[in-house]
């Protein structure tokens, strides 16, 4: 209804206008008609009499423009006066308005599309009840340099009995499951949850129920599907509550279906509920968030939870040396991505500054060249009011024009960046995975969109408007239209737009250098082993079930070796092995004490820690992780021999640093078995991420210690579509209800491992590419204006011998000084700046000495390239000529 | 024909006041009657005679209406208001006034100061 009444108030305006400019012709033409005819009357012909009527009444239009005035104007008929003259000039000048149109889309295009990254992943609330309360709880061990460790299920029991300072707290586990029926047996992804599960995230199920929380008390075979799972599996059916599914040979009853966006915190198929017995036997990794009470701080909760961690490591000595770790889940989602996010959205800032000092930089130019215009419109009686409304009516016209470009470029690039920003992203050292929501073009950035347009179109409007107002009409008018007297001033803004512009191109490009080279040290950091031509997939025994043929570990040790067995005899594969862990894959983790038995005792208290990796015989050949000393595993290793193991030469260098660890014996404290004997060293692996060093490894052999699940590692040089079907048809082969999942190649698992680098390397990339790009518009544009504005000056100067090499040194010296300048300017702000790039740089120093030259040095270059172009026109100046045309 | 006085500044409002006074006219009839009461000894540039009727007429002092000239035309003709009248009147007083003072003081002799 209000954009209805709007329009009907703009046509009634100008309806009334046009009569009013009938009128107001009709009344002139009277006049001078009627004069003419008196002038008739006294004899004068009819032709002579009109001519003199014209001339006596003076200048028809004039009067016309002062009648309007004296009438008084509407701002809305200004408003259109001004758009419509806007329109015609940038018309006029196409190369103008294109030029500036581009720049101001690439700057608002991508900051528009980064603030649809950030809006998805940064500033999106969690889908669930005051999210904002939720923490997550791990335990820590600085000692072992444990950070963030899952507690065991005894922990959660402990918190939940002693702490005050939570409303609930909430336990869970990522697994897998496998599915038999109904349908194709397959691997899911599960969720155990203690029973508080519903009324804890306040989730209003699709169909059906939640647990309730006295379920928990006994076992409950009762399974709440995903939403997208339901989908999947189900096609959406609404009458799925109450059926049965067998999950690991047991069966079980769906009582509920999780809404839709529950996914993006937890992106599970199926969730089933642990209970009480089952909470006190989990040992380890588990999950646990709490909710802080109303008004609590996570500071007092740390407090608290530090006091019942010392009370615990009393009572339980195996948690002796253990801290708790509080932080808020929304920060833990995103923190992965946070540092990346930010940094880009400084650097978007930048090419929007850039291009906005570039268009303001256009429009001086233009300003000055229109100053004959503006002088003459003065002399008129513009007011200098209606004036720098006309100059911020027409930028804000080329902002919006820009703001409408840079809305589409954002649209395009926003499904890029969708595919580039992971979707689903690792948390540091918690072996959990976040799926990111969707990111699309939102209302928000739209929203942005138009008020950064506007904002722009006003400060780069006024930089030229406010230099009008300097303007000295007679000056400008008795030299012909060249001179100005500010025309010193309009350079010496012009030369601090360039100056500033080189000083954010050349902080931008220094951050884009330090990712570069900090990508290419990622890509050729030794991983410790070769990671191309490698395919993993991963294996999970359906051991938990009541008649499965894997109850036994001895079984299950077997399984794997008659897959492996079956994988190995494929053509196209030089060599398979199963690993409990893939490296870098972050999927996992296991970690645990041991003690050197030919040492003296530790100290009560004190462990040495490593990770252990349950490996065949054949996993370092297939890796490429080098022996360095003694054997590696052969398939006699198996329960009926002596139990042996291989450390990697982080762990001998550690703890073995001035003997040789072969034949010493290891003892891991979750056995009674005898100590392991060391019979091999090998290399060391970079586990848990490229920029993390390798940390102390005991490999076992699956022989001699079975896992239920494991991944498969095979070097093959086949590509993946053709090899993949044999492979699974050589596992089905063994056992045909084996499902197998989470197929990647080794480059994947390597590209999910840096894809935050991989991200902040590619778009500021792109961005100190832009900044380049929009610095030598500016310096070309500073320094042909130079050229054309001292040709006369310049052909003086060859008059009286000057060569043309002399000249286009003083055009190419102008540029790069005032990039040298810049690139100075530039330099102290980086040195402050690239810190925060800090902790995504990898072998770089924030402050790189050669990244700092290098990119001065590229700067100036570009400096002297764009102003080539100009200094080759100004040597081409003819003396003759520039004279004579002054 | 003596020579033309150019129109002193802001005075041209006032003329055309009192010529509308004395009945409605269309511009052209009121610079004519200017004219003619004058006896042509005024110069007045015709085209600043329209900023000056719509001026006035935005300020309230005249009223324009639609309608026919002496030679079967459509004219616009010019009437004065209350306000107008009210504003001739004062105007008229304010500028003998101020030709008393003026002309006191150009009339001043030496022995008179």
């Amino acid at each position: 209804m209000r954009l209805w009444s709007q329009i009907q108030s703009w046509m009634r305006a100008m309806a009334a206008r046009t009569r009013m400019e009938s009128d107001m012709d009709a009344e002139l033409r009277f006049h001078i008609e009627a004069y003419a005819e008196d002038l008739e009357r006294q004899g004068v012909a009819h032709e002579e009499a009109m001519r003199r009527a014209h001339i006596e009444f003076g200048g028809v239009e004039r009067a016309k423009e002062e009648c309007r005035e004296a009438r008084g104007v509407s701002f809305l008929e200004t408003l259109l006066q001004d758009l419509r003259y806007g329109v015609r000039t940038l018309a006029k000048s196409p190369g103008f308005t294109t030029i500036a149109v581009l720049t101001l889309a690439l700057g608002i295009g991508a900051n528009t599309a980064i603030f649809n990254v950030v809006n998805a992943t940064l500033l999106q609330p969690l889908p669930i009840r005051e999210g904002s309360r939720l923490v997550v709880i791990w335990i820590s061990n600085m000692g072992h340099g444990w950070s963030r460790i899952g507690p065991a299920g005894q922990d959660y029991l402990d918190w939940k009995e002693q702490s005050k300072s939570f409303d609930d707290l909430f336990m869970f586990e990522h697994g897998t499951g496998t599915v038999t029926a109904p349908g194709e047996p397959e691997q899911v992804a599960g969720l155990r949850v203690t029973t508080n599960f519903g009324d804890f995230f306040g989730i209003k199920p699709v169909l059906g129920r939640t647990f309730r929380l006295e379920e928990g008390a006994g076992r409950h075979n009762y399974a709440v599907l995903g939403y997208g799972y339901w989908q999947r599996k189900f096609a959406g059916d609404t009458t799925v509550v109450g059926r049965g599914m067998t999950l690991n040979g047991e069966q079980y009853t769906i009582i509920g279906v999780l809404p839709a966006d529950f996914a993006a915190l937890f992106p599970a198929d199926l969730v089933v509920p642990f209970d009480r017995e089952w909470i006190k036997r989990a040992d380890s990794d588990l999950g646990v968030f709490g909710r802080l009470k109303p008004g609590g701080t996570l500071k007092l909760a740390s407090g608290e939870m530090s006091v019942i961690a010392g009370r615990i490591a009393n009572a339980r000595p195996t948690r002796k040396g253990f801290g708790v770790v509080l932080v808020p889940l929304q920060d833990v989602r995103v923190e992965y991505l946070r540092p990346a996010l930010l940094v880009l959205l400084g650097a978007v800032g930048f090419v929007l500054l850039i291009s906005c000092a570039n268009v303001g930089n256009l429009m001086l130019a233009r300003s000055i060249a229109r100053q004959r215009e503006v002088s003459i419109r003065i002399a008129l009686g513009a007011g200098r009011l209606r004036l720098i409304r006309q100059f911020l009516t027409e930028s804000t016209i080329l902002a919006l024009l820009g703001g409408g470009v840079g809305a589409l470029l954002a649209l395009w690039s926003t499904h890029l960046l969708a595919i580039l920003v992971p979707s689903r992203i690792p948390v540091p050292n918690a072996a959990d995975k976040v799926t990111l929501p969707g990111i699309h073009m939102s209302g928000k950035a739209f929203a942005l969109t138009i008020v950064v347009s506007l904002l722009t179109g006003i400060i780069f409007g006024l930089i030229p408007a406010l230099q009008s107002l300097h303007c000295n009409v007679n000056e400008t008018l008795k030299e012909g239209g060249r001179g100005f007297v500010s025309s010193l001033r309009g350079n010496s803004t012009r030369a601090t737009l360039v100056i500033v512009e080189s000083a954010l191109a050349f902080v931008l490009v220094i951050g884009a250098g330090l990712m570069i080279k900090s990508f290419w040290h990622l890509l050729q950091a030794n991983p410790g082993f070769r990671p191309d031509h490698l395919l993993t997939l991963r294996i999970k025994l359906p051991a938990d079930a009541k008649d499965s043929q894997y109850r036994e570990p001895r079984k299950q040790a077997d399984a794997f070796q008659r897959f492996l067995s079956s994988v190995e005899g494929l053509p196209g594969i030089q060599s398979a092995a199963f690993t409990e862990i893939v490296p870098l894959s972050q999927d996992d983790m296991d970690m645990g004490y041991f003690v050197v038995k030919e040492n003296p005792p530790l100290a009560p208290g004190e462990h040495l820690a490593a990770d252990y990796r349950d490996i065949t015989a054949n996993y370092f050949a297939t890796m490429g992780i080098p022996l360095i000393k003694g054997r590696i595993f052969s398939e006699q290793d198996n329960l009926d021999r002596p139990h042996v193991v291989v450390i990697d030469e982080t762990l001998a260098r550690r703890f073995f640093p001035n003997e040789d660890p072969i034949g010493k014996h290891l003892q891991v404290p979750d056995t009674t078995r005898p100590a392991r004997e060391i019979v091999g060293v090998v290399g060391g692996v970079r586990d848990t991420g490229f920029d993390q060093q390798p940390r102390p490894t005991i490999y076992f052999p699956s022989l001699q210690s079975p896992d239920q699940t494991m991944s498969l590692v095979v070097r093959t040089s086949m590509p993946r579509g053709a090899i993949l079907p044999a492979i699974k048809n050589a596992i089905w082969s063994v056992d045909k209800n084996q499902p197998v999942f989470d197929v990647k190649s080794m480059d994947e698992v390597i590209a999910g491992n840096v894809s935050a680098q991989r991200l902040a390397f590619l778009l500021l990339g792109v961005f100190a590419f832009l900044a380049l790009a929009l610095a030598a518009i500016g310096i070309y544009g500073v320094t042909s204006y130079l050229v054309s504005e001292r040709t006369h000056e310049i052909g003086v100067r060859m008059a009286l011998g000057a060569q043309p090499l002399d000249v286009s040194r003083l055009v190419l010296s102008h540029g790069a000084k005032l990039v040298g300048i810049g690139v100075f300017a530039g330099a102290v702000a980086a040195l402050a700046l690239t810190r925060v790039l800090t902790n995504l740089l990898f072998g770089v120093s924030a402050s790189d000495p050669w990244t700092f030259v290098g990119v001065g040095l590229l700067l100036i270059v570009v400096a002297v390239v764009a102003s080539y172009i100009p200094a080759r026109r100004a040597m081409r100046v003819d003396p003759m000529v520039a004279l004579r045309y002054e | 024909m003596d020579k033309q006085l150019e129109l002193l500044q802001g005075t041209l409002d006032m003329l055309i006041l009192k010529a509308a006074s004395l009945g409605p006219l269309h511009g052209y009839g009121i610079l004519l009657r200017i004219q003619q009461i004058s006896k042509d000894r005024l110069e007045i540039q015709q085209g600043s005679l329209y900023p000056a009727l719509y001026r006035l007429e935005h300020q309230g002092w005249i009223t324009s209406a639609w309608g026919e000239s002496e030679n079967k035309r459509k004219a616009k003709y010019y009437q004065l208001t209350a306000a107008g009248k009210r504003r001739l009147h004062t105007e008229t007083e304010n500028w003998n006034r101020m030709a008393d003072v003026i002309a006191g003081i150009l009339g001043t002799k030496p022995e008179e100061v």
